[in-house]
């Protein structure tokens, strides 16, 4: 453990504002306001991203005039991204 | 040696505990015995999920299997912190309709309102050694998990159409807000329906299942059918689930994560005869509940098999509808009564999936609201009957027909007409549901530009018309494609259904 200057007064500081001791305090308020903006935030998130893509998927299927509900189609130029490690690179046959 | 020996026994003596040692460590084991229990119970209602995804994947199409099972994992990425913001503030401080006055609520449990806000001791580490203290988190927990069951309950209904932003939206409102302010009601101790009227739903058939169905219904009304589900007269026709086996495991791991719902629906009050309490602190024991669910699966598989003539799918949804028929009694039901109740159940799944689906002509994709919907407020009415009379909670307030009937009648409406609203709005901000185009092709390319089984060669899809006949589905929903259209562009297809 590290007992100099400044640092034993620096945790105490840090553990009182962050983790479980006080209820009631400004860290857990803090806290809390930081995961409701973040849970907002992922969920509005999730409602423009999932717009985007189907959109544009919709969008080439009807340029194409490609409706047939068995043949899968590539993705849309509309929404480009790099693609990701692992199994997300496997663009399948 | 006399001497010497008294001398040993005295030295032990002033080492032994005292009385009040010894209750102090009793009381010390009960509390950990208390949180491991509910620990494991969180465990085990894992696999509940684990099977709802495995059920619903394997229903859809192939098509559509990573967007089916993509709802039910993030079930809990959105509803695991929406209810620890807001739900169990909800549970804590709704008992008497609306928000308790004050927030300081008693250190016992009932009347835990001032610990259920985020930011209270209640709600992050506790090192104390009391109901309140540490123990808040896994009775927290065990909630939580009941409230991704309300959400999956739902997602199977939607699948194959409801975009996932839109059920992530909705499993909020349902998971968070709608079941827990009825837990509040009827579900807890000091609820209104519990100390007023009796109200007994030991197990949740009500509270949990038959909330979730009727919300689903509410959103189906908005959703519509799949493309193709019904033909031009009306009449439904049927698609093939892409894998019977994963729906069937799934439903057999959802049978086993429900030993975990079931055992979390208790409390343990160790030091006190006879050692457990139900929800509203009546006594029972755990192997009352164990063998009533036992049955129940028992009496509803024979129901389903019945009904359905012995359809796989009908005879294992049978049987979770023959649990949940007998769950809201499960604490005072002998076997027999929940087995025979149990098989009712089963049959009435059936019966009203057809009902729903070939004469309401909504498409449920996997019977939720004839399931869980129908037969959880035929649990609580059944209550009524077979149990009137039964003393429920701390006031002793026996159960009766009218107050069960007053939980219905209160339940149905919080349920149904949040589902439909909030469904209502996201429809017409066109978010509800995926375009026309997308859902004919599979929601999978669109959502994650790849098919999940490349190197599976594509077969036709086929599609089951309402004579039986199985027959290639492209034709049949490129029909309805267009008949939803009618002579408009396809651009408007999506927002016309």
């Amino acid at each position: 453990m590290i007992d100099s200057f400044p640092f034993d007064s620096w945790e105490d500081v840090t553990t009182t504002f962050w983790t479980f001791g006080p209820e009631d305090s400004t860290g857990t308020y803090v806290l809390t306001v930081l995961g409701i903006i973040l849970m907002v935030a992922a969920i509005v998130y999730w409602v423009w991203l999932e717009n985007k893509k189907l959109n544009a998927q919709a969008e080439l299927l009807r340029g194409g005039g490609v409706l047939p509900p068995a043949s899968p189609t590539a993705p849309g130029p509309g929404f480009e991204e790099p693609p990701l490690a692992g199994p997300s690179t496997d663009p399948g046959p | 040696m006399t001497s010497s020996l008294a001398s040993v026994l005295s030295a032990l003596l002033a080492q032994a505990p005292t009385p009040e040692e010894l209750q102090e460590q009793i009381n010390l084991d009960s509390l950990v015995l208390l949180e491991v229990f509910y620990f494991f119970t969180v465990v085990i209602m894992w696999l509940i999920h684990v099977g709802f995804m495995a059920y619903e994947a394997g229903v859809a199409r192939r098509k559509n299997i990573m967007s089916t099972a993509m709802k039910n994992i993030l079930t809990i990425a959105v509803v695991t912190p929406s209810f620890y913001y807001f739900g169990w503030y909800i549970y804590g401080c709704f008992e008497h309709g609306g928000p308790a006055e004050g927030h300081a609520g008693p250190a016992e449990f009932p009347g835990f309102c001032g610990l259920t806000a985020p930011w209270s001791a209640g709600m992050g580490g506790n090192l104390e050694s009391t109901l309140t203290g540490h123990l808040s988190l896994v009775f927290f927990l065990a909630f939580l998990l009941f409230s991704w069951t309300t959400a999956s309950i739902m997602s199977g209904a939607l699948i194959e159409r409801v975009r996932l932003s839109a059920y992530l939206i909705l499993a909020v409102v349902l998971g968070s807000a709608v079941w827990i302010m009825d837990a509040a009601w009827g579900w807890s101790s000091g609820g209104w329906l519990t100390t007023n009227y009796g109200f007994h739903d030991s197990i949740a058939s009500l509270v949990v299942h038959g909330v979730a169905g009727a919300f689903a219904l509410g959103v189906l009304l908005n959703l519509g059918p799949r493309i193709g589900k019904f033909d031009r007269e009306g009449r439904a026709r049927a698609f093939r689930p892409h894998n019977t086996h994963l729906t069937l495991m799934g439903l057999m791991l959802i049978f086993t994560g429900f030993y975990g719902f079931y055992a979390a629906c208790l409390f343990i009050q160790s030091t006190v005869f006879p050692g457990w309490l139900n929800i509203y602190l009546s006594p029972t024991t755990l192997g009352t509940i164990a063998m009533v669910i036992t049955f129940g699966f028992a009496g509803g598989f024979t129901g389903g098999w019945i009904a359905s003539k012995g359809d796989p799918f009908w005879t294992l949804s049978g049987g979770l509808a023959g649990v949940i028929s007998v769950s809201a009694g499960a604490d005072v039901y002998h076997p027999s009564l929940g087995y025979l109740l149990a098989a009712s159940g089963g049959m009435l799944a059936v019966w009203s999936g057809g009902y729903i689906e070939k004469r309401l002509r909504v498409d449920d994709a996997v019977g939720a609201v004839a399931v869980h919907g129908v037969c959880g407020f035929y649990g609580v009415f059944l209550v009524g009957i077979f149990a009137g009379g039964f003393p429920t909670g701390v006031n002793n307030v026996p159960v009766s027909f009218g107050g069960q009937l007053m939980g219905i009648l209160t339940f149905f409406p919080l349920a149904f007409l949040p589902g439909f609203i909030i469904s209502w709005l996201l429809k017409k901000a066109n978010l509800l549901r995926v375009p026309a185009e997308v859902e004919l092709e599979g929601m999978d390319m669109a959502e994650f530009q790849q098919d999940f089984f490349p190197e599976f060669e594509r077969v036709p899809e086929t599609v089951v018309l309402p004579t039986g006949e199985e027959v290639e589905a492209g034709p049949v929903l490129l029909d309805s494609y267009a008949q939803a259209n009618g002579r408009g562009s396809p651009e408007t297809a999506g927002r016309r259904r």
